[in-house]
């Protein structure tokens, strides 16, 4: 495996483990936090297999777009998940 | 051949550090804690496209990692105004 099979590797993996915390967090705050910490490193992913334009995509709707609605969205209702 | 090898062990340097990061975003007892968190991996991206885009050799994609940095910076403004209670 050559090194930048390995630094997607990483990446890969980091995406998932943001993902599964977005599902198993119940503070949706938190959950919210840790959305976008996958999504930003989506975009990194998306850097590595050489489409920067998709990149910048990426992180203008997931980072600044999708994180400013979902707190918005937060503070009308509750920010707790219920049991 | 020898420069963009040291430029990628870097790059993966830097993930390993993002790694521990995730973690700190798992375990953090308090949302500013999972915030800085935050605020450390979008730090650590933007050094590992600047690092890619030396070792890549293209100046372009640096330019990315300037639009990535403004844009996260506005995510975690949003999320810091939350916490302070402001969002008026």
């Amino acid at each position: 495996m050559t090194l930048w099979g390995v630094l997607q590797v990483l990446t890969l993996v980091l995406i998932v483990a943001g993902a599964a915390l977005a599902v198993w967090l119940k503070d949706l705050l938190a959950a919210v936090i840790a959305l976008a910490a996958s999504s930003l490193l989506l975009s990194l992913e998306f850097y590595l297999l050489q489409a920067p334009d998709v990149a910048i995509a990426e992180a203008g709707i997931g980072a600044a777009l999708t994180t400013a609605i979902y707190i918005l969205a937060i503070r009308k209702t509750r920010r707790k998940e219920e049991e | 051949m020898i420069v963009e090898l040291s430029f990628g062990v870097a790059a993966a340097v830097m993930l390993a550090f993002m790694c521990v990061s995730v973690l700190r975003l798992a375990i953090g007892p308090t949302a500013a804690d999972r915030a800085v968190a935050l605020d450390t991996i979008n730090t650590l991206v933007v050094t590992t496209m600047v690092l890619l885009g030396v070792a890549f050799g293209q100046v372009v994609l640096v330019d990315v990692a300037i639009v990535y940095a403004l844009l996260s910076f506005i995510a975690t403004l949003y999320i810091a105004r939350y916490l302070a209670g402001g969002l008026e």
